[in-house]
């Protein structure tokens, strides 16, 4: 096992990952940047560096500045964590020429995942079932709308370099194409200098269902239960799940068995999230796959009681995975929340300040708070707005409601406009209770209702 | 400042940590300054950020232009005459860096189905110098070319004439301009792609004589070296002196055009020119 290990990340997540190392006795190097001096992370770790100022691009994404971090204090390895480089195909190979091992896959594999077009075909050819769509990139409207008349309305135009909820459209009829098309092509280029296009079948109503995996390099596959991930804003993760209360013991067998087998035929290993759609009749639908630990891992370990950053730490070091797949079971049921610096009544605008009073409700069984702030942090406005991750884990999903309910409501945390308040409602209205909503649900019903509510009072 | 928190390993240990990271991980593009990982050049080997293209050796450039490429006179090298020993040395060594056996690299390349005559000067080869052999190579290049009815496209890469070899080197600019102008009174074309650096024998004699000229960005083209001038002028010559672009500004380039564009750039050039013979 290695003996120190460098954490490229900040926040809970670099909380969480040093915590780990701790455990496993292994020391811990933190780099941060000038915003961050104060975090808990920082003070946390056996030894800190600041690697440049509070813009990303001056920090967390420096890659030459991290790659000199890491060769100063020695480290053997680098935890990207989540976002940041830890989809870079470029830090991955960097760090295997400098001899530092990355945390997660190969470099290889990262860039294969990166094009979504190339990993459909990829996981096509896997046996993993995807959604009918364009056949490599479309570059130009024409195209675009012979793919989506073989396919049929509705359909999703996406960015083929894109992510994080940019450079996608929905189109429902065939005269909108055309306009969707060029203005979704403008923002693709806007946003990542690329402007090829993805053309696919849109499924409506569906449900955002993920499974992870985890993969040694002796051919040892986990997969791990899925998780519900279908409470999104804006193509953003809300609320999250595990397990999905509409999947049966069998589907997620077959399911995992279908990605386990397709992890083996990519030859990928350390972890990985295939997420799927899910329509009414349970067909499954391969979207993308991160290469890297997901913000939701928490709720998997809870479930599983399989710590997953110290399995990444065992593949990385060339261990063999330190569980099976008998380990990965269900185990009861949990949920996740994510309390973020954001104002619901102003489109969930990032509000950043200090927290001048935070009170956490932990200290009961089944409650766990993944949190990279204390009474007195800021929240900075270089970086995302996550103050937290809210996380239940007990024997029944109403009684996880229940005690969900109480730890939003038992929360105090003031200085920033959040949205526990809309956490709450999320968590206490009923079609969340029934297990039964789709991707569409905060958008379509929650927040709709509230535009009508606010409309109406207006007149 | 802000204060890191770090044991500071002994200097040894520093070194052996040092010594991990590989030469030219990063590099420093020297028009835009920004630093970067050196595996983002890409084949090409271009600056990500402004395109810069840093220098190549022939055979990698004859890779990234053409489809594909036969080489002539691999084994003509620089004669047994010169002996000089450390002259002897920078040859050995030139060979090994470059793979190839003099300062140009000639042959017959394809490039989008035009047959084409290519000369690539290598400039990892004692800095392109226009030796004998280099001389002798080109002109049987253009002997080719004249003979087999083909255009020329010649890349340009030269510090100038190779001062080991005295006044057979500088003898070489005549000898190829010849043979350039009796390619062209066959009415054949000519191209040239001005490289960095295109200076001195190179520059007075054939990476004139294009019927296009173009030039790599940023390159530097010129005749006598800007300490040289300095020194015989006594001012301080301007900033952008020499470099392909102000050259092109004075009307002695066509156009200048990326390396990422070369490609197609130099095929547009051959089919407007094949077009032209045929109808006339």
């Amino acid at each position: 096992m290695f003996k120190k290990v460098l954490v490229a990340n900040r926040g809970e997540i670099a909380v969480q990952i040093i915590r780990a190392l701790h455990d496993m006795n292994i020391e811990a190097v933190a780099v941060y940047s000038s915003a961050d001096k104060e975090s808990l992370f920082v003070h946390l770790a056996d030894e800190a560096i600041c690697i440049g100022g509070a813009q990303p691009s001056d920090s967390y994404l420096n890659m030459a500045q991290i790659m000199s971090a890491a060769t100063l204090t020695g480290c053997e390895a680098i935890h990207p964590g989540y976002g940041f480089l830890s989809e870079n195909a470029e830090f991955a190979e960097m760090c295997e020429s400098c001899h530092i091992q990355f945390i997660g896959p190969s470099h290889q594999l990262i860039s294969l995942m990166g094009d979504k077009a190339n990993a459909r075909e990829a996981m096509k050819s896997a046996g993993v079932p995807v959604i009918p769509g364009s056949e490599g990139d479309v570059t130009s409207v024409d195209q675009a709308e012979r793919i989506a008349e073989k396919i049929g309305f509705p359909v999703l135009l996406k960015s083929a370099a894109g992510g994080g909820g940019k450079g996608i459209r929905e189109v429902d009829r065939p005269e909108e194409l055309r306009d969707s098309f060029e203005q979704c092509q403008r923002e693709a280029k806007a946003s990542f200098g690329d402007d090829s296009m993805y053309v696919e079948k849109l499924i409506r109503d569906a449900k955002h269902v993920e499974m992870q995996v985890i993969a040694d390099n002796f051919g040892h596959v986990v997969y791990l239960p899925e998780r519900d991930c279908s409470l999104q804003r804006n193509h953003q993760k809300v609320i999250e799940e595990s397990p999905c209360i509409l999947i049966s013991p069998e589907e997620r067998q077959e399911l995992g068995e279908i990605v386990a087998k397709a992890t083996l035929k990519l030859g990928y290993t350390n972890t990985g999230t295939y997420e799927f759609l899910m329509d009414h009749d349970h067909h499954f639908y391969f979207m993308e796959m991160n290469t890297r630990l997901q913000v939701e891992h928490t709720i998997t370990e809870e479930v599983t009681g399989i710590e997953l950053v110290k399995g990444q730490l065992a593949v990385a070091a060339n261990e063999v995975l330190p569980f099976v797949q008998a380990d990965a079971t269900v185990k009861g049921h949990a949920l996740e929340c994510r309390l973020n610096a954001e104002d619901p009544e102003n489109n969930f605008a990032p509000q950043p300040g200090k927290i001048t009073h935070l009170f956490f409700p932990d200290g009961s069984l089944g409650v766990r708070i993944d949190a990279g702030v204390t009474n007195g942090s800021f929240i900075s406005p270089f970086y995302d707005s996550m103050i937290a991750k809210l996380i239940v884990h007990l024997y029944d999903r109403n009684a996880v409601i229940a005690k969900m309910k109480r730890v939003l409501s038992e929360l105090e945390i003031t200085g920033v406009i959040t949205n526990q308040a809309f956490l709450y409602e999320l968590v206490t209205s009923d079609r969340f209770k029934q297990g039964t909503y789709s991707t569409s649900f905060i958008e379509n019903d929650v927040l709709a209702g509230r535009r009508g509510l606010n409309a109406a009072k207006s007149v | 400042m802000l204060q890191s928190r770090f044991k500071m390993p002994s200097r040894d240990e520093l070194k052996k940590r040092m010594d991990k990271i590989p030469d030219n991980l990063m590099k420093e593009c020297p028009i835009c300054h920004t630093t970067f990982f050196s595996m983002r050049m890409g084949k090409q080997r271009t600056c990500p950020n402004c395109g810069f293209g840093f220098r190549i050796t022939a055979r990698r450039r004859a890779k990234i232009t053409f489809d594909t490429f036969d080489e002539m006179d691999a084994d003509v090298t620089v004669p047994d005459q010169y002996d000089d020993k450390k002259y002897r040395g920078k040859i050995a060594k030139a060979k090994k860096v470059t793979g190839i056996k003099e300062s140009v690299l000639t042959g017959i390349g394809s490039l989008d189905h035009q047959k084409v005559a290519a000369g690539i000067m290598d400039p990892f080869f004692i800095m392109g110098s226009l030796g004998s052999a280099t001389g002798e190579k080109i002109v049987r290049l253009f002997e080719k070319a004249t003979t087999e009815k083909l255009p020329v496209v010649m890349f340009t890469a030269s510090g100038g004439a190779r001062m080991q070899e005295g006044i057979k080197s500088l003898m070489q600019m005549a000898k190829v301009s010849q043979a350039v102008e009796a390619h062209s009174k066959a009415g054949l074309f000519y191209l040239v792609v001005l490289c960095d650096p295109t200076t001195g024998g190179v520059t007075a004699s054939f990476a004139m004589q294009g019927d296009i000229i173009l030039a790599e960005s940023h390159a530097l083209v010129g005749f006598a070296g800007r300490r040289v001038i300095e020194q015989t002028i006594m001012k301080q010559p301007p900033k952008n002196f020499q470099r392909a672009e102000t050259v092109l500004d004075h009307g002695f380039i066509d156009a200048i055009v990326p390396r990422t564009n070369l490609k197609q750039t130099i095929s547009q050039f051959l089919r407007l020119h094949q077009r032209e013979a045929s109808h006339g």
